[in-house]
């Protein structure tokens, strides 16, 4: 706010889809050249196309060439690039990326590395936090002696929330619900965190019954301002990742509400916190809450904070990492309305939510002045296991929370989205569950209401509908019904 | 000639009954008519029973893809040929659910397996997932070892051939 300069004249975005174009289009309004990479199974890709340039970075797999650190390095001192974004995910809570970074003359946006040590450690970060004054829930760590660790945990008590110590976004994590499935999930919980963080080191901790997700967005400048963008809710999960967020959290006391974005603001400027963050926490129903653990990064849902604030995180990131502080004190940020987003999975909600491949053959946004729907898709886009299964966010904002459920609800009935398999209509009854408008969320909502979210049978009405369109798009019902290949040509392209 | 096709896991079956004036279709039984009425790229137009639809659609080998009334739809074209043979495979197949990789075996062929049990842990999307016996019987034999890449509808591993009667 307020600078008539870039804060950067040209930064590289290690990252890629959704959250590469999201930074692109910031820093192209801020007039900051970017500079994209990719694997050359993408050099098509949309975030390619929006960068003012894009290097190709190879590894054994598309995943490995963006956790090449040093490639990465290199790719941005030969293209000219004063700093690194990570974007979420890869590189971007690596300490040890940090570092180099910084050692190779280059700007990391993102966190101090010995911040990220601090709060990419579950262990550290809650002890740090505990000292601090934000509470904790019971645990133990360890991994390496499996039989000490599991009778550690079991002394604990059921049910018990197993993951990885250097993990996040889900993996390797899992619910046990009694002594006999104990060893089995602690070493299937090992392996994951081994092969995915590349640290054995798992913890365990009491499972909180009907938790909510609630956790804090939070801006640092790296001496020792901090300040709050209020709460996000992130309960609706599956396969304990989030899938629907919204901001404000709904059902929520002001009183708690305050309590808890304070905790967060006191656990970063403890740290003399720098970038963005989220400040996750587990609140009980009985309003208690505890320390869950910090991102040291921009959030997948950090859109909604946006839609509520008004405020662009992506330029209050790069302002802070160029050195020019917060432009704002907590008075001036405000909330306003209510924000919900959905991610648009490509996936089967009717088999435990597996990821589905495919190609984007059609692709029609829904849109609006209060509507994101932030993607990085282009038709003919395969879609592959490379990568993360979430296609695209749908952003919706409105006054009130009411308000914003049925303007979500409508825009996901708006999106077109042809050719591979998606939650979409799985979303849309989320949204219209009578509990998601009404009682406050936990993160069992999509296991308690497994029953009435699941595809409700189809009257033969519409039924026949469906079918009836469908069989216009295969040949061997053309054959049969039109006897003639000419219709093909005269109803448009329809080829195959 | 009957068309199967399956629609969120139902199958049906659809025949010609007329081709004019307007196409004449039974689906499941019942009667229907169907008229083009336009459209261009993956938005068309269609005249369904008398009422006017308008729907966006797309095709990938023998799944229709389409969006119509609000919601998103996947028709399958069922081959023939393709249902026979699943008939005769019977019940005691394991198949991958998705595309992926084997991260251990945990059973070996002649293990006795209850429904439930774990045969297989894959990887998918970064997400593990354990393929379990859904009936009790004994391992006749595992297809993949650890690391093996697979495609969605792979058998992974096939249980022995149900009992019958009174052996």
């Amino acid at each position: 706010m307020g600078h008539d300069t870039p804060p950067f004249k040209r930064i590289l975005i290690a990252n890629r889809g959704e959250i590469a174009c999201r930074v692109i289009d910031t820093c192209r309004r801020l007039g900051v050249e970017t500079v994209a990479v990719h694997h050359l199974s993408e050099r098509n890709a949309r975030f390619v196309r929006l960068a003012d340039a894009s290097a190709e970075i190879t590894g054994d797999t598309p995943v490995a060439a963006y956790l090449d650190a040093e490639q990465i390095i290199e790719t941005a001192r030969e293209t000219g690039a004063e700093a690194i974004h990570p974007g979420y995910g890869f590189l971007s809570e690596n300490s040890g990326f940090a570092r180099a970074v910084e050692a190779a003359g280059l700007v990391f946006i993102g966190p101090a590395p010995d911040t990220i040590d601090l709060m990419g450690d579950k262990i550290r970060s809650r002890r740090f936090a505990e000292e601090n004054g934000v509470p904790v829930a019971p645990s133990v760590t360890g991994g390496e002696d499996i039989d000490a660790f599991v009778e550690k945990a079991a002394s604990i008590g059921f049910p018990l929330l197993i993951k990885a110590s250097a993990g996040g976004g889900g993996k390797g994590m899992s619910i046990v619900e009694g002594k006999q499935d104990l060893l089995t999930r602690a070493r299937t919980a090992r392996s994951e965190a081994e092969r995915y963080f590349g640290d054995p080191t798992i913890y365990a901790e009491r499972y909180v019954e009907r938790p909510r997700h609630i956790e804090v967005q939070v801006l640092g400048d790296g001496q020792g301002k901090v300040l709050h963008l209020f709460e996000r809710e992130c309960s609706v999960q599956r396969r304990f990742q989030k899938i629907i967020e919204e901001a404000p959290a709904g059902h929520l006391d002001p009183a708690l509400r305050d309590e808890i974005c304070a905790a967060a603001v006191r656990l970063s400027e403890a740290v003399a916190y720098r970038n963005a963050g989220t400040v996750e926490f587990i609140l009980a129903p009985d309003g208690t809450f505890y320390f869950l653990e910090t991102n040291t990064r921009l959030q997948v849902e950090h859109p909604v904070t946006e839609m509520v604030t008004g405020l662009d995180l992506v330029a209050l990131q790069l302002d802070i990492a160029a050195g020019r502080g917060l432009p704002l004190d907590q008075p001036d940020i405000t909330l306003t309305g209510h924000a919900l987003e959905c991610r648009v999975c490509a996936e089967v909600p009717e088999q435990d939510f597996m990821p589905a491949t495919g190609r984007i053959l059609h692709l029609d946004p829904p849109a609006g002045d209060n509507i994101r729907f932030e993607n990085g898709l282009r038709e003919g886009a395969d879609v592959t296991l490379d990568f993360d299964s979430m296609l695209a966010k749908l952003v919706v904002a409105a006054p009130d929370r009411p308000a914003a459920i049925d303007a979500a609800k409508q825009a996901l009935e708006r999106t077109v989205l042809l050719g591979v398999e998606t939650n979409l209509n799985y979303l849309a009854r989320i949204l219209s569950h009578p509990a998601f408008r009404d009682d406050p969320l936990h993160t069992g909502f999509v296991a308690e209401h497994q029953a009435a979210l699941a595809e409700p049978d189809l009257s033969p009405h519409v039924a026949a509908r469906v079918l009836m369109a469908a069989a216009l798009t295969f040949r061997e019902f053309r054959t049969l019904a039109f006897d003639a290949p000419e219709p093909y040509a005269s109803i448009g392209g329809w080829r195959n | 000639m009957k068309l199967k096709l399956r629609l969120n896991g139902t199958p049906h079956e659809m025949d010609i009954a007329a081709l004019k004036p307007d196409l004449e279709l039974r689906i499941d039984g019942r009667g229907h008519a169907l008229r083009e009425t336009g459209g261009t790229g993956a938005l068309r137009h269609a005249r369904i029973d008398g009422e006017d639809i308008t729907y966006h659609q797309a095709r990938s080998g023998n799944r229709a893809f389409l969006h119509l009334g609000g919601r998103t739809w996947i028709v399958e074209f069922v081959d023939p040929r393709d249902a026979a043979r699943e008939k005769v495979q019977g019940s005691g197949d394991i198949r991958a659910p998705m595309p992926g990789v084997v991260v251990s075996v945990e059973k070996q062929p002649g293990d006795p397996v209850t429904a439930g049990d774990t045969i297989l842990t894959i990887e998918s999307m970064k997400l593990q997932t354990n393929l379990t016996a859904e009936r009790d019987g004994v391992l006749a034999e595992i297809l993949k070892s650890e690391g093996d890449v697979f495609e969605k509808g792979a058998i992974v591993a096939r249980l022995q051939e149900e009992e019958d009667g009174d052996a």
